[in-house]
C-alpha cells in the first residue's frame, strides 16, 4: 500500500539572493512498512528532502501525497495536526526537552494528543520496557549519553503509533555499537508495528542495513 | 504538564530567574515603602492638623471665617451645644473663645491667637494637653496661660513668669490682662507653637467683654470619614445663622496636596512597573533565544502555538507570583516594624516640622495599595512575556531546529 508519493520535487533556497538548487526533481514512492535509508554526501539535499516529506517545509515545485492526499497545498494548521497524529520525528540531536525526564518527554507527545494522564504513564513505561530503556525513565537528558537520548527520542517518535517516522541522521553522533543498537530498535519497531521509517545517513554501517537505499547527489536521486 | 514544564524552565537558569525575582521583590518593596511612607506622611499631616486645633468639624457664627472679629461670637451657643449633645455621631466637642492679640513679656512681644478654652473639654478634642513639655496643663485657676515653646523662647519667658495679653474688646477698645505661664507646649508644628496660646475661657470672656459667649465649637466625630454627612445634618438642624465646616473645608490645600501625592505615587508605581516590564521582556527574550532549537522540536512534534505561547507567558507569571509573594513577605516584614517605630527623618525635620508633619514618619500600608501591588506584579510579568512569547511562536520549525 502506498503511503507517500513525491512528484517532481524541486526546492530552491535563496542564500542572500543567490538561488541554491537543493532538490532538482525528485520522484519517489514509499509503501507502508518500508525501511528506507537516504544516503548521499553533505549538501546533497537529504535534510531538505526529509523536511519536505515531513511537511516541515514547502517545495518550490512538485507535489507530495501523504496517504493519497496532496499535502503541498494544505494549511499550516492542518499540516501540524497531521504531523501530530501521523508522523514521528527524530532529529540529529537535541530531540528531548532538557527539563523533562525521559518518561516525561515521551508522555509529553501523548499529552499533545490529549491522551489522559493516567493512561500516559503506563503506555510510556510499557514502550520503554519493550525498547529496553526502562532504566532511563527518570533521567533527564543531561544525565544520559547521546545514544541513550536518541533511543528515548525513538520512543518519543513512535509512542503515538505514527504511520511514518522521519529521522535525519539519527546516528550521526553515535559510536558504531550504539548506532547499531539504535538501528536494531528501529528495525524491531518496523517489523513489529509496521511503522514506516525513512532516515538519512552518511554512515556506511547504517546504509548497509537499509532495506531500500536511495542515493542523493546534488539534489537528484542517483540509483 | 505545561505547568511542570514552565516551572522547571524557570529554574533552569537560576541566576537569570533570580535576577528577575529580585527585581520584582525590590520593586515591590520600593512600592510598599514609598506608598506606606507617603500614606503615613499624608495621614500624619492630616491628623496633626486635626489634632492640633482643627478637629473634624467646627461651628461658628455665619461669616466668622471671613471675618474673625470679637463680635462674631455664636448667637446661641447653648442651642448648638444641645444639638451636639443629641447627635450620636459626635464623640467630643470643645467650646472656644477666639481672639487675635499681642502677648508681651518684659523683654519682647509677639502677635498671638488667644484660645479661651474649658480645659477638660479641650483635652478631649486636641492634643494640647499631651503636648506640655514643661509645667502643667491649664487648671481651674483663671490666670493661667499655656504658650508654645517657640514663643517662650522668643519672649524669653519660662514657667512661672508673667506675661500680658492684649486684644480688642467687644466695645472696640483694648482689653488686657496679666497671666502666669503654667505650662509650655511643643507640637509637631513650630508655626503653631509660635502663635497659639491657651487661657481659661472665663478669663478671656471677661477680657473681651463678651459675657459667657463663645466663638467656636471644635468637634471630634466618631468616624472622621463621615464628616460630610454629619456636617449636612448639623447644618440642617442649626440653620443659616451658623456655619459648619469640616476639616476638608478648612484644609483645602492639604486635601488637594494629598490627592496630588496619591497621583504622583501612582505615576511612580507605573514607572517602576515599566522598568520591570522591560527587564522581564529582556530576560524572557534571552530565555526564548536560548531555547530556539527546543522550540523547533516542540513545534515539529506539534506543540500548538497557543500552548507554546501559554507556556512562556506562564513562566513569567509564575516568576511574578513567586516574586510577589516573597516581596510581600519582605515588604511586610520591613513595613510592620517601621509602622511601629516610625522612620526618623530628623535630618530633614526642620523643614518637615513647619509642614506640620513631625520628624518621625509612621508608614501606613492601606489595604487598597497592598491589593493593587499584589495584582500589579504578576500582571507586569505577564505583559513583559507577551512579546518574547510572540517571537517564539513566530519561529519556523525548520529554522528553529537548525538554529545554532
Ligand atoms: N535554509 C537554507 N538556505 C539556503 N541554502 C540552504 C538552506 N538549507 C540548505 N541549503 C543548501 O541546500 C543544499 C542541500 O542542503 P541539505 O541540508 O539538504 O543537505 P544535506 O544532504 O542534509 O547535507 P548534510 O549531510 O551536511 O546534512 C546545500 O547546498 C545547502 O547549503
Ligand atoms: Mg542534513
Amino acid at each position: 500500500m502506498e503511503i507517500l508519493k513525491a512528484e517532481n520535487l524541486v526546492k530552491i533556497y535563496h542564500d542572500n539572493g543567490v538561488p541554491v538548487n537543493a532538490l532538482q526533481g525528485i520522484n519517489l514512492t514509499v509503501s507502508k512498512g518500508e525501511f528506507i535509508v537516504i544516503a548521499g554526501p553533505s549538501g546533497s539535499g537529504k535534510t531538505t528532502l526529509l523536511n519536505l516529506l515531513g511537511a516541515l517545509d514547502k517545495p518550490t515545485e512538485g507535489k507530495i501525497y501523504f496517504e493519497g492526499e496532496d499535502i503541498t497545498q494544505k494549511e499550516k494548521k492542518v499540516l501540524s495536526k497531521m504531523r501530530l497524529h501521523k508522523l514521528g520525528f527524530i532529529f540529529q540531536a537535541y530531540n528531548l526537552i532538557p527539563v523533562l525526564t525521559a518518561i516525561e518527554n515521551i508522555e509529553f507527545s501523548m499529552m499533545l494528543l490529549g491522551i489522559p494522564d493516567n493512561v500516559r504513564k503506563g503506555k510510556a513505561l510499557a514502550l520503554m520496557d519493550e525498547l529496553g530503556i526502562k532504566e532511563l525513565a527518570n533521567k533527564r537528558p543531561n544525565e544520559m549519553s547521546r545514544g541513550q537520548q536518541q533511543r528515548v527520542a525513538v520512543a518519543r517518535a513512535i509512542v503515538n503509533n505514527p504511520s511514518l517516522v522521519l529521522a535525519d541522521e539519527p546516528t550521526a553522533n553515535l559510536d558504531s555499537v550504539t548506532a547499531s543498537h539504535l538501528l536494531d530498535m528501529m528495525e524491531q519497531m518496523n517489523s513489529e508495528k509496521k511503522i514506516t521509517f525513512i532516515f538519512s545517513s552518511r554512515d556506511k554501517q547504517v546504509i548497509d542495513r537499509a532495506k531500500r537505499l536511495i542515493i542523493l547527489k546534488d539534489g537528484r536521486i542517483e540509483n | 504538564m505545561i505547568f511542570k514544564l514552565a516551572w522547571r524552565n524557570i529554574w533552569r537558569n537560576k541566576r537569570r530567574s533570580l535576577i528577575v525575582l529580585v527585581s520584582i521583590i525590590v520593586g515591590l518593596i520600593a512600592i510598599f515603602l514609598s506608598d506606606g511612607l507617603s500614606n503615613g506622611m499624608m495621614r500624619q499631616m492630616l491628623f496633626n492638623q486635626i489634632n492640633l486645633d482643627i478637629a473634624h468639624i467646627q461651628i461658628h457664627k455665619a461669616g466668622f471665617n471671613r471675618n474673625k472679629i470679637v463680635k462674631n461670637y455664636l448667637p446661641d451657643y447653648k442651642h448648638v451645644e444641645s444639638v451636639l449633645k443629641a447627635n450620636p455621631e459626635v464623640q467630643a466637642y470643645s467650646k472656644r473663645v477666639y481672639a487675635t492679640g499681642i502677648l508681651s513679656s518684659a523683654n519682647n512681644s509677639s502677635g498671638v491667637i488667644i484660645d479661651g478654652i474649658i480645659p477638660a473639654e479641650e483635652a478631649k478634642v486636641s492634643i494640647i494637653k499631651n503636648s506640655i513639655i514643661k509645667g502643667r496643663y491649664l487648671g481651674s485657676g483663671k490666670r493661667g496661660i499655656l504658650i508654645g515653646e517657640k514663643l517662650a523662647e522668643k519672649l524669653g519667658v519660662d514657667v512661672g513668669d508673667k506675661v500680658v495679653a492684649m486684644a480688642n474688646t467687644l466695645k472696640g477698645d483694648i482689653g488686657s490682662d496679666a497671666f502666669r505661664i503654667v505650662g509650655i507646649f511643643q507640637t509637631s508644628s513650630s508655626e503653631f507653637d509660635k502663635i497659639a496660646v491657651y487661657v481659661n475661657s472665663k478669663a478671656e470672656q471677661e477680657m473681651l467683654g463678651i459675657g459667657d459667649n463663645y466663638h467656636e465649637f471644635a468637634i471630634i466625630t466618631k468616624d472622621y470619614n463621615e464628616v460630610t454627612s454629619i456636617k449636612n445634618k448639623l447644618e440642617a438642624e442649626l440653620g443659616s445663622r451658623y456655619e459648619v465646616f469640616t476639616y476638608r473645608d478648612m484644609l483645602p490645600m492639604l486635601i488637594y496636596q494629598m490627592e496630588l501625592y496619591k497621583e504622583s505615587m501612582m505615576i511612580l508605581n507605573i514607572i517602576i512597573g515599566l522598568a520591570l516590564i522591560f527587564g522581564i521582556i529582556n530576560t524572557m527574550l534571552m530565555s526564548v533565544f536560548e531555547r530556539i532549537r527546543e522550540f523547533g522540536v516542540l513545534m515539529a512534534i506539534d506543540m500548538k502555538n497557543s500552548r507554546l505561547y501559554l507556556m512562556i507567558v506562564f513562566e513569567a507569571f509564575i516568576l511574578g507570583i513567586i516574586g510577589t509573594l516573597t516581596g510581600l513577605v519582605c515588604g511586610l516584614l520591613l513595613d510592620i516594624p517601621l509602622a511601629h517605630s516610625g522612620i526618623n527623618l530628623s535630618i530633614f525635620s526642620v523643614g518637615l516640622e513647619s509642614f506640620g508633619i513631625g520628624a518621625v514618619i509612621y508608614p501606613v500600608l492601606s489595604a487598597g495599595s497592598l491589593i493593587n501591588s499584589v495584582l500589579f506584579m504578576p500582571l507586569v510579568a505577564v505583559v513583559g512575556a507577551l512579546y518574547p512569547a510572540y517571537k517564539a511562536i513566530k519561529l519556523e520549525p525548520i529554522y528553529a531546529i537548525n538554529y545554532v
